[in-house]
């Protein structure tokens, strides 16, 4: 080490190299060579580039585990990022942006809003990228220095590299904030465009990707735009391959039909692009497969003379080989059906045990798919069953029992083939559909019941899925041929309620046991009845499901054939929106105080107006006064009554309006009756202050608080009644009248219902979707449907905002999660979805109080509504 | 974009690794790698669970045997999504917890392979231990913060001071190595100049040179009476140059070649598709099938082709089969060499899987045509597969294999079908199937005294190439 230190010390400039590529050494096999760190940090004074280059690699690796010793540095960096040779500018840069402390920041920005404008597109490039890694770091501080609009401006310069990091960059913070700062007007979108053609092949691919997260205005924009892109079909890296046809794709669908010839010559155009992939190397044939398998479902039409291809070869990777077969099944048909078999009877003889099996289940699903070639397919699944290969009969019969599913009382012939085999069955998949096969059709064979006597010999060793299959398959027989098995189900029936510890088969068990013993005929009705028949698997996904993966071909989702949320890491471990997850609460809060600064200084740069304050009401909640009673029952009084939540408290708001002739009225003695909250007043005095006068009316509050004695359960499944029955006395003449008010429930959440959005996802994927409930608010005075506006309003009733997202494949539909948690500690969640320009919302809500959730959806209602 | 890159040895060492995004998992980066390398070495996609005992034992076995079967993408237990490829048994990886495009991820690891190749000459564990500096430094251009940044190797050269310290090149094993098809020392050579092993910096005039090759890999597959049931190309045009001064380079294809299966023209050589390089100017193509570029130093692909449907298959397989007596089977291979004479195919080997544990014996006899060099033909009873080897086989001629099989219990159908199929690989200098031809590659501008050396060579390959017995 301390050789090092002096080498490092060395005014010989090949020494000092040697010796910093030594350290570096050392760092990369692990060992800590930071108390070096002062000594090579001096070696970056030097006008050697290739010994700065060094240094700068040595302070990359600390930049990440050790922050606080690299900030050392940061002078040198500063220095640096004004050096006359662009690479050291670059270099600079692009190492600040590495070291993920808070205090880089001040240091950073200042440099970096002079590297986004450097004359060399180098160092331009390198500040694209850095401003993405400040976002990271300080999101607020991108905003606030208006580094967004520079990227944007990034977009139409003449260099391709920097558009390219421009629109990656763009597309990150996007990513990680779930803003639209990528948004695409028309001006972008030429510029876009006009950068496909010039790009580096990785910014063609970030153009495309955010290309197909754009909607174009109509049909005719969207063909433009794939005029524009299709020539990215031939393009020799994949992924702008990939990434152009999922752009075409998307916007396939925005053609409409009226432009079907349109259509029909795209769909020529990508089956070639396609094709070709699968001649790349394996690991690119295996994510082509995967999406190709997501197209086929889709637009079948696209490749449905091209199967052939997806033909596996010898030399094919497993996993490349099951994803044939996947899309072999997908585009089989009648024309193409005996070709397929011939293939799929070759793979049942290869080697690998999976494989086999999986070419057999495939021969079964083209019988279930096709009708007419079904026969052919059964006659090759029987040869196979011949060859007596144990996986190859196992994987046969599950198939089978399909096909018989599909295609009742048509193949029973091959029975007997099958039975022959029962001795090769040994896994309980197999042995189950077996059993189920005998049972369902034990009138045509005619040793049913001693083919079942064999298994049941071993009844208690098998698998529940076994022992359920010969239970109903026993009792089936029974019904069919009472004498001979009487003995035997009794038996069967002995074990399964007796010996079993198994719930599922001891209820079936005791099921059948009492239907044989009370009414075999309405047994017979229920064992025997005709079952639906199953139909063709091979398009299994939801069209939902698909629609949305179809946005996401060129993506992992669509390796996964899952939607995005489902499998992609958030820093706070899953959100149920795609936003934030670079910011955590706190952030949030800081944020918008950021905003706001920002807005007073004229900047407002993501269009968040709806944010700023200044020009905007304030919510304030107010008690919803409905009139209770009328001067005839109240003395000359008329009564108007709401409740409100203020301060944390809950008041009951009382607005007395004195019609009488008489008196002034001031004193009060107030009384609730028991109620579905518990709610009773603090004080029973209700003083009006000063008192009204006749002809007048006042206001006045009284405070609420929770006591369990005065607490009505609701049963479980009943709505609560929000009805709160009330008894005034007036003081002065003891006159006592009585009214009853709804209670309003938004009054009753709680200051503390906020949540962390891990626990709201946690919550909301635990309660039952029977749980739900549903309402669409439709008629909504005008304007009030902003989101921003919705969420302060909502802010001040403690309806706490959770996430929003915009809804895939649904142009300007946007989601909005809340929840809230009343004063008892029930907690509701709800899911809000807005349509841009359409005055309504839809409202579900979620929640395990269920009688209170119909009181918690019409609250919600109630406020949408109100101003 | 992508959170850490990594190379690992073929023994699972980790020989570079770069992170680009904190980690958010916490866990040390290394213990995840080692994680992953496990997993792709024992990947066992469990899903049959119940078999019996003894089928377990083997298939489970079978399983971790087999190298390469883990797909390209999956996801780990810390939530991230790793990639990897392999090359020259190298395993490079990467991995990320968003949602990317898997395909730019692959295509950036083979990028990255491909540039570490052109810059340390080969690509070993070896040459990346001794250039890892020189690695980092490259790493640091072509990736930032996770996104890909200059990928061209000409480009790099510009950022990149440290200078690559030459290993000898691995003997390639295996049995492809033929001095007519095997790369030329040259292609070896780093795109800088570099310093040797002992430190001594290479000395001599940089030849101005490039080398074209027109590379078809053939898929074939035989019926067992010798028809054709499917077959494809995939072609294409590789270039690595070491011009001086980068020059514009013309390359001129067929002048009748047509693209796409159905556009209704006809022409000598018909592909079904066709992509190019970034580099590659195709303004002349539609006219004059006339391609003009700027090479990107080091290896790079000019184009990619694709042809499916009817070609001359170059060797034609007809096998038979005779069950002699029950446990005697005898098998005829005949191949045909369906090239012009002047042609040979080199270093042809044909396989034949024989079925487990019931061959007692096998024999084989060959009837060997003149002009064929060294030949042979035996039963590999550990790998339980006849293996027949020629050096030559020169165009025209016809080989026949016999193979006598005793097995030690009576032959059933199931037994036949563990025989086959046939697996033939072989490659044809000088010679392709397509008649793909470079009519021309010159150098744009007329400059006086400016002659590069050009190697055009033409390979055929196989690339599956199997007859079904």
């Amino acid at each position: 080490m301390h050789e090092l230190r002096m080498e490092l010390h060395s005014t010989d400039r090949a020494v000092k190299v040697d010796a910093v590529k030594k350290v570096i050494a050392s760092m990369t096999v692990g060992k800590d060579v930071s108390m070096l760190f002062t000594d090579v940090l001096n070696c970056v004074q030097t006008g050697n580039i290739e010994l700065k280059k060094l240094v700068y690699l040595y302070l990359i690796n600390y930049s990440k585990t050790q922050p606080e010793l690299t900030l050392l540095a940061v002078n040198t960096f500063v220095k640096d990022a004004s050096d006359s040779n662009p690479l050291i500018r670059a270099l600079a840069v692009r190492t600040m942006g590495c070291i993920r402390v808070d205090r880089i920041t001040e240091y950073l920005c200042d440099p970096l809003s002079r590297a986004l404008r450097d004359e060399d597109p180098y160092v331009r490039k390198t500040a694209a990228v850095c401003v993405a890694k400040l976002y990271d770091i300080a999101p607020d501080l991108v905003e606030e220095r208006g580094f967004i609009e520079i990227l944007h401006d990034l977009i139409s310069d003449s260099n391709p590299s920097v558009v390219a990091n421009g629109v990656a960059a763009l597309s990150e913070i996007a990513e990680s904030s779930g803003k639209d700062v990528m948004r695409i007007t028309a001006s972008v979108l030429q510029k876009l465009l006009a950068a496909l053609n010039e790009c580096t092949e990785w910014g063609q691919v970030f153009i495309l990707d955010s290309l197909a997260k754009y909607t174009p205005a109509d049909g005719r924009e969207a063909e433009g735009i794939i005029e524009r892109v299709t020539p990215r079909l031939q393009h020799a890296n994949s992924a702008v391959v990939m990434s152009a046809v999922k752009v075409i794709l998307s916007y396939m669908e925005l053609m409409g039909s009226q432009n079907s010839d349109a259509i029909r010559a795209l769909t020529r155009k990508l089956a070639p692009p396609l094709v070709t992939l699968l001649n790349s190397e394996p690991e690119i044939q295996y994510v082509a497969l995967r999406n190709i398998n997501l197209i086929v479902q889709k637009r079948p039409n696209i490749l449905e003379n091209e199967i052939k291809v997806f033909f596996c070869k010898y030399n094919d990777p497993i996993y490349v080989k099951m994803e044939k077969l996947e899309i072999i099944i997908k585009l089989v048909s009648e024309k193409n059906i005996d070709q397929v078999l011939l293939e799929l009877k070759e793979y049942a003889t290869e080697v690998d045990v999976d494989f086999v099996r999986k070419a057999v289940s495939a021969i079964g699903r083209c019988a279930v798919k096709l009708e007419r070639a079904a026969e052919r397919c059964i006659a090759v699944l029987l040869e196979l069953i011949q060859t007596k290969v144990n996986y190859v009969v196992q994987e046969a019969v599950i198939v089978i029992k399909d096909v018989f599913r599909r295609y009742p009382n048509r193949y029973e012939s091959i029975i007997a083939t099958l039975c022959d085999n029962l001795d090769t069955l040994d896994e309980p998949l197999a042995k189950a559909s077996m059993i189920w096969i005998i049972g369902e059709y034990a009138e045509r064979i005619d040793n049913a019941d001693e083919l079942l006597e064999t298994f049941l010999e071993t009844f208690e060793e098998e698998d529940p899925a076994v022992q359920l299959q010969l239970l109903t398959a026993t009792v089936k027989c029974f019904l069919k041929n009472p004498e001979d098995t009487q003995d035997m189900v009794q038996r069967v029936l002995d074990m399964a309620t007796e010996e079993s510890d198994n719930p599922d088969l001891r209820d079936r068990g005791f099921i059948y046991w009492r239907l044989l013993s009370t009414d075999p005929d309405a047994a017979k009705i229920v064992v025997l009845g005709d079952k639906p028949v199953i139909e063709d698997d091979t398009f299994k996904l939801e069209p939902a499901l698909l629609n949305i993966l179809i946005g996401q071909i060129a993506t992992l989702s669509s390796i996964y054939h899952k939607p995005p949320d489902s499998f992609v890491v958030r820093r706070r471990a899953g959100l149920p929106t795609e936003e934030d997850d670079e910011e955590d609460d706190d952030d949030d809060d800081e944020y918008d105080e950021e905003v706001r600064d920002s807005s007073a200084g004229g900047v407002d740069l993501l269009d968040m107006g709806g944010m700023s304050v200044n020009d905007h009401k304030q919510f304030t909640p107010t008690a919803p006064m409905t009139r209770v009673a009328g001067p005839e029952k109240a003395g000359g009084i008329e009564v108007f009554s709401g409740f409100v939540q203020e301060g944390g408290k809950i008041f009951m708001e009382l607005e007395f309006s004195n019609v009488s002739a008489g008196q002034d009225i001031s004193t009060f003695a107030i009384q609730l009756n028991k109620n579905a909250f518990g709610l009773s007043p603090a004080n029973q005095q209700v003083i009006f202050q000063p008192p009204v006068s006749p002809g007048s009316s006042g206001t006045t509050r009284v405070e609420m608080v929770m006591n369990p004695a005065m607490q009505v359960p609701t049963p479980n499944g009943q709505n609560v009644n929000p009805q709160i029955q009330v008894a005034i006395k007036n003081m002065h003449n003891n006159g006592v009248f009585y009214f009853a008010v709804n209670l309003n429930f938004e009054c009753l959440f709680s200051a503390d219902g906020e949540m962390e959005k891990t626990a709201f996802i946690e919550a909301w994927k635990s309660i039952d979707d029977r749980h739900e409930l549903y309402a669409t608010v439709s008629d909504l005075p005008a304007d009030s449907t902003s989101i921003e506006d919705v969420q302060q309003k909502f802010a001040a009733y403690n309806i706490f905002f959770i996430a929003r997202r915009p809804v895939p494949n649904a142009e300007g539909q946007e989601v909005v999660y809340f929840s809230m948690k009343s004063v008892h500690g029930m907690t509701f969640f709800a899911e809000l979805t807005f349509k841009r320009g359409v005055n309504a919302a839809k409202v579900c809500l979620k929640t395990e109080a269920t009688s209170y959730g119909g009181l918690a959806k019409s609250a919600l209602e109630s406020l949408l509504r109100s101003d | 974009m992508i959170h850490n890159f990594f190379v690992l040895s073929p023994r699972g060492d980790t020989i570079l690794a770069k992170q680009y995004r904190s980690s958010e998992m916490g866990a040390h980066e290394r213990t995840h790698t080692e994680a992953f390398f496990r997993k792709i070495q024992f990947w066992d996609d469990t899903k049959s669970v119940a078999e019996d005992a003894e089928d377990i034992s083997t298939t489970s076995l079978e399983n971790k045997k087999r190298v390469g079967d883990a797909p390209p993408v999956f996801v780990m237990p810390d939530g991230l999504t790793y990639f990897h490829i392999r090359r020259n048994g190298l395993v490079l990886g990467a991995s990320s917890a968003r949602n990317v495009s898997p395909n730019t991820v692959l295509e950036l690891l083979s990028t990255i392979a491909r540039i570490f190749k052109d810059y340390c000459g080969t690509l070993s564990e070896e040459a990346l231990r001794k250039n890892f500096i020189l690695c980092y430094e490259l790493l640091d251009e072509m990736i930032d913060f996770g996104y890909p940044q200059v990928t061209r190797t000409e480009n790099l050269k510009s950022f990149v001071y440290n200078e690559p310290i030459v290993v000898d090149s691995v003997p390639l094993t295996g049995n492809m190595v033929n001095p007519k098809t095997a790369s030329a020392a040259a292609v070896h050579k780093p795109v800088i100049s570099s310093v040797s092993a002992n430190g001594r910096k290479t000395t001599g005039q940089q030849n101005s040179e490039i080398f074209v090759d027109i590379l078809e890999r053939l898929n074939v597959l035989f019926s067992n009476n010798g028809y054709v049931l499917n077959s494809t190309i995939d072609g294409c045009i590789q270039m690595k140059s070491y011009l001086a001064g980068n020059p514009e380079l013309r390359l001129a294809l067929n002048e009748d070649l047509v693209i796409g299966k159905h556009s209704g023209k006809y022409g000598s050589v018909c592909v079904d598709d066709m992509n190019f390089n970034d580099c590659v100017n195709r303004n002349e193509f539609e006219s004059a099938r006339t391609l003009s570029f700027i090479p990107p130093d080091g290896e790079f692909v000019v184009l990619n082709y694709r042809i499916t449907g009817e070609y001359p298959t170059p060797f034609r397989i007809f096998p038979s089969m005779d069950e002699v007596s029950p446990t005697k089977v005898e098998i005829t291979v005949l191949i045909r060499a369906e090239m012009p004479s002047n042609h040979f195919g080199a270093n042809v080997l044909v396989e034949m899987p024989m079925p487990q544990g019931v061959v007692a014996a096998a024999s084989c006899s060959l009837i060997n045509a003149p002009g064929t060099g060294h030949a042979s033909a035996e039963y590999v009873a550990a790998e339980h597969k006849i293996v027949w080897t020629m050096k030559k086989f020169p165009g025209g001629a016809e080989q026949t294999m016999k193979v006598k099989v005793t097995l030690n219990k009576p032959c059933t159908t199931q037994i036949r079908r563990q025989m086959g199929p046939i697996n033939m690989c072989f490659e044809i200098p000088m010679y392709n199937v397509s008649n793909l031809q470079v009519r021309y590659l010159r150098v744009a501008e007329n400059m006086v005294g400016y002659t590069p050396y050009r190697w055009v060579r033409y390979v055929t390959q196989s690339s599956s190439y199997v007859c079904r017995l």
